[in-house]
């Protein structure tokens, strides 16, 4: 416990706050531009053997849309327009937010802002990834029952692969959540390095009294 | 055994295994089998883009090479259903109502002598017409003509290096204007020959340059100079007899005939001086009055093709009635030229002596007609009555080094690029005008033949022997990779003012008698699929295919009707039908386009005349919510 309140309370080695500032290099800039792909979905039928790609960034979403919702017509399923994610409107801000903590944390030396950030941000995760999931639930699930052709409610691929009709379509998180995961990861790390230097400074008083 | 000896061992039978499959694929690509030189794996592409010109079918034929498989039809002189060619306003308009045409020569469009993939232009012989064919679509954008004056573009389009010019030369003689009343017997003193210079513009864009009054004589075929000699564009001609009747034997008496060699840049000049005569509502330039724009060098015995080597340096014309290619030399020529050593004029344009030009007799064989280049100091003569190619070496000692059999009568050759300052050197196509036998008999109305030659070794060798639809002349051959073909319309490029993007913009307008149907076409319905107008109106259907999605196009055809046009994604066209009768009129999508295609389908409903109908009408609620989420783009 006493560890605890020491670390959070305390400010950073230059290690730890060479990552923290990382961090806020990798959220700060990157997200407000729809340049890195958060998930990417791609769809393979045999008419379409070039493949078609949806792409999901912070803000928008990209790609084949108009082949895809044509072709989703048959089955009922809502189009997919960017107008209708209210997430793409605050998404960015948010990132970017979570880039302005880190960045505050390295700035003021403040390790407890860095925890904060780290939690909020890991609760920002299992959220979206939640939110993701339903749109998914809702695209399969709330289909127009006069649709020309009647197909069983499914759940489309959160993650991997599935078959969908005559569609081969595999899910997959993009660099966008690469990043961010290597972002959300230096929390840890931050937090084993501390551990660790720790560890190793006790051994050396340790060793330093036994040689006394 | 020990453990190194089986993973030696084993090593061993790996890079033996790997030696011998190596093998088995030289022994299937290396191998020199014209099988395996023709395959294209199922999936993969050609090399080469191949244009054939469509002959008296008024379009243009694309094979891919050198699988030799026909890929498409490019639809210009002549209306086409399958493409909707015709039947569409806009294209009808280009065609004026003309129904047929005879396309000869296609002509890729060049920057500074080789093909620029930009454009592939054609002529219509018999209405004088030039189409521009763009590449990136494949579609004919423009058809300029029929040429005042022409009569009979055969010599034509033959573009400049530049794509500065296209030509086109009257091959029947005429009195002109068109028409002039008069005695074919005044042939001679009344009768007038034609050049005419067609502008080209850097946007692709024909318009007339200047025209010269050439003498009677049969203006046949054309080339243009490049390199030393670009500049100029050559003409033969055959009938210097100026015989008016039976011309198989009256023009074919004289030893000598003509090259005309146009200097275009002095013809421009002096047409944007405003010189010449009206005729026909154009200026023609005289050259009696006019000089230094033209010149006249002797070829022996009514000679078709002229053809000019990459290098620019000779101009080989071929005596059809003799066993030899005439190659000229432009230096000769110039010089000539400069030191006004001229054996004589005729109607104003100063003739060189044939043995000041000359610079080589080639003795190719029987009937020679048309001559291409390979690039590597070869060129290929066709002979239409041996039925084959010779080739031969450009340069002392100007020997024929090999012969190939065509089947048969061949007309035209086509070396891929052979007209070009570089050309390509590997492939030659022979279009020949009699199939005879080499095909499963089809009836009297036999298709034209055609064979794919290797002439990458010393010796020419067959490879591919394919029917061709009536009736190829001459071809062009351009690398595949030179060519971006786009795959959809963008909708958001479609400027077209008849266009809608969205459900809430789809209608039927009323405006006295005329009505005006905007629809949309997507998988798969027409919005609205209910057009109502009354009998007497004439109805203009605007229909905007929505899809973006490659190779999904939307027919629309009215039953019993003349009407069916062709919409591509993200295009609009338009289409007009009059209500003669009243009645109930169904139209469908004629393109088989997804698995609801047969559904997709409405009904005109056609009121007796007088009935009052709305000047607006719009789909249905009911119907806009289905396709709304669809329409949002």
């Amino acid at each position: 416990m006493s560890f605890v309140v020491r670390y959070l309370t305390g400010g950073f080695r230059s290690s730890e706050r060479r990552l923290i500032l990382l961090a806020a290099l990798v959220l700060l800039p990157v997200f407000f531009l729809p340049v890195l792909p958060i998930w990417e979905m791609h769809l393979r039928a045999p008419q379409y053997p070039e493949g078609l790609k949806l792409t999901i960034y912070s803000n928008t979403i990209r790609g084949d849309l108009d082949k895809v919702n044509s072709l989703n017509h048959y089955v009922g399923m809502h189009a997919i327009t960017p107008e209708d994610f209210a997430e793409f409107r605050y998404l960015p801000q948010l990132l970017t937010g979570f880039g302005f903590l880190a960045l505050l944390a390295g700035l003021l030396n403040r390790r407890w802002i860095a925890a904060l950030g780290w939690l909020l941000f890991t609760g920002f995760a299992v959220y979206m990834f939640r939110d993701y999931v339903l749109w998914l639930y809702r695209y399969g699930h709330e289909l127009d029952p006069r649709a020309a052709i009647t197909m069983k409610s499914f759940m489309p691929p959160v993650i991997g692969y599935s078959k969908m009709a005559n569609f081969h379509v595999l899910s997959l998180p993009g660099p966008g959540t690469v990043v961010l995961g290597i972002a959300w990861l230096l929390g840890p790390l931050a937090l084993w390095m501390e551990r660790r230097a720790e560890r190793a400074h006790a051994h050396a008083a340790a060793a330093a009294t036994v040689a006394a | 055994m020990k453990r190194w000896m089986l993973a030696a061992l084993a090593v061993a039978a790996l890079v033996g295994g790997a030696a011998l499959m190596q093998g088995c694929t030289k022994g299937i690509r290396g191998g020199g089998s014209a099988a395996a030189k023709t395959y294209v794996k199922p999936g993969e592409y050609d090399t080469y883009y191949a244009f054939l010109s469509g002959g008296h079918s008024g379009q243009v034929f694309v094979y891919g090479m050198p699988s030799c498989r026909y890929i498409t039809t490019i639809p210009v002189f002549t209306p086409e259903s399958a493409k909707g060619w015709g039947y569409d306003e806009e294209s009808k308009a280009m065609l004026k109502g003309m129904n047929w045409g005879d396309a000869h020569h296609p002509g890729l469009s060049e920057t500074d002598g080789d093909y620029d993939g930009r454009w592939l232009f054609i002529n219509d012989m018999p209405h004088a017409r030039i189409a521009r064919i763009d590449l990136t679509d494949f579609t004919t954008k423009e058809i300029f003509g029929p040429i005042p004056n022409i009569s009979a573009a055969h010599a034509c389009p033959y573009p400049t290096p530049n794509t500065e010019y296209v030509f086109a030369a009257s091959r029947f003689s005429i009195p002109l204007p068109y028409p002039t009343v008069d005695k074919v017997e005044n042939y001679a003193k009344d009768f007038k020959g034609i050049i005419a210079g067609v502008k080209v513009s850097p946007e692709g864009h024909m318009s007339l340059g200047f025209e010269i009054l050439m003498p009677p004589f049969d203006w046949d075929l054309a080339d243009a100079g490049k390199g030393p000699s670009h500049g100029w564009e050559f003409f033969t001609c055959y009938n210097s007899e100026e015989a008016h009747d039976s011309l198989e034997i009256k023009a074919s008496q004289n030893e000598m005939d003509y090259v005309a060699a146009v200097d275009w840049r002095a013809a421009q000049k002096a047409a944007d001086a405003g010189e010449g005569t009206m005729i026909g509502g154009v200026k023609v330039l005289d050259p009696k009055v006019t000089k230094g724009i033209v010149y006249l060098v002797p070829v022996p015995k009514s000679p078709h093709g002229v053809d000019v080597d990459p290098s620019g340096q000779y101009i080989c014309a071929s005596g059809k009635l003799q066993a030899e290619v005439t190659v000229h030399s432009f230096a000769k020529l110039m010089a000539g030229i400069q030191a006004k050593k001229f054996e004589k004029e005729i109607e104003g344009i100063p003739v060189l002596a044939f043995n000041d030009v000359l610079e080589a007799k080639v003795p190719v064989g029987l009937g020679p007609l048309h001559t291409q280049f390979d690039g590597k100091g070869n060129a290929y003569t066709s002979l239409f009555l041996d039925s084959q190619i010779a080739k031969w070496k450009i340069g002392p000692p100007w020997n024929v080094t090999d012969k190939i059999d065509v089947y048969y009568s061949i007309g035209h050759l086509m070396v891929a690029g052979g007209d070009t300052r570089h050309p390509y050197g590997d492939y030659m196509v022979a279009l020949d005008k009699l199939s005879k036998d080499r095909y499963l008999p089809v009836g009297p109305s036999h298709p034209e033949a055609a064979q794919l030659i290797d002439i990458s070794g010393p010796k020419m060798e067959l490879l591919y022997d394919f029917p061709t639809y009536p009736e190829p002349h001459y071809a062009q051959m351009i690398r595949a990779d030179k060519l971006k073909p786009m795959k959809i319309y963008p909708l958001a490029d479609n400027k077209n003012p008849y266009a809608i993007k969205s459900a809430d913009q789809a209608r039927v307008e009323r405006h006295g008698k005329r009505v005006d149907a905007y629809l949309l076409a997507i998988r798969t319905h027409y919005t609205p699929d209910i057009v109502r107008v009354a009998q007497g109106d004439t109805v203009y259907f605007h229909v905007t295919n929505l899809e973006q999605d490659a190779d999904i196009t939307h027919g629309f055809g009215i039953l019993f009707s003349n009407c069916d046009m062709q919409v591509e994604p993200g295009e609009t066209k338009t289409m007009k039908w009059v209500a003669e009768k009243a009645g109930v009129t169904p139209f469908y999508c004629s393109n088989f386009c997804s698995a609801l295609h047969q559904e997709m389908q409405g009904y005109i409903e056609v009121a007796p005349a007088g009935t009052r109908i709305a000047s607006v009408s719009k789909p249905s609620r009911e119907q806009l919510a289905q396709v709304a989420p669809l329409l949002r783009r």
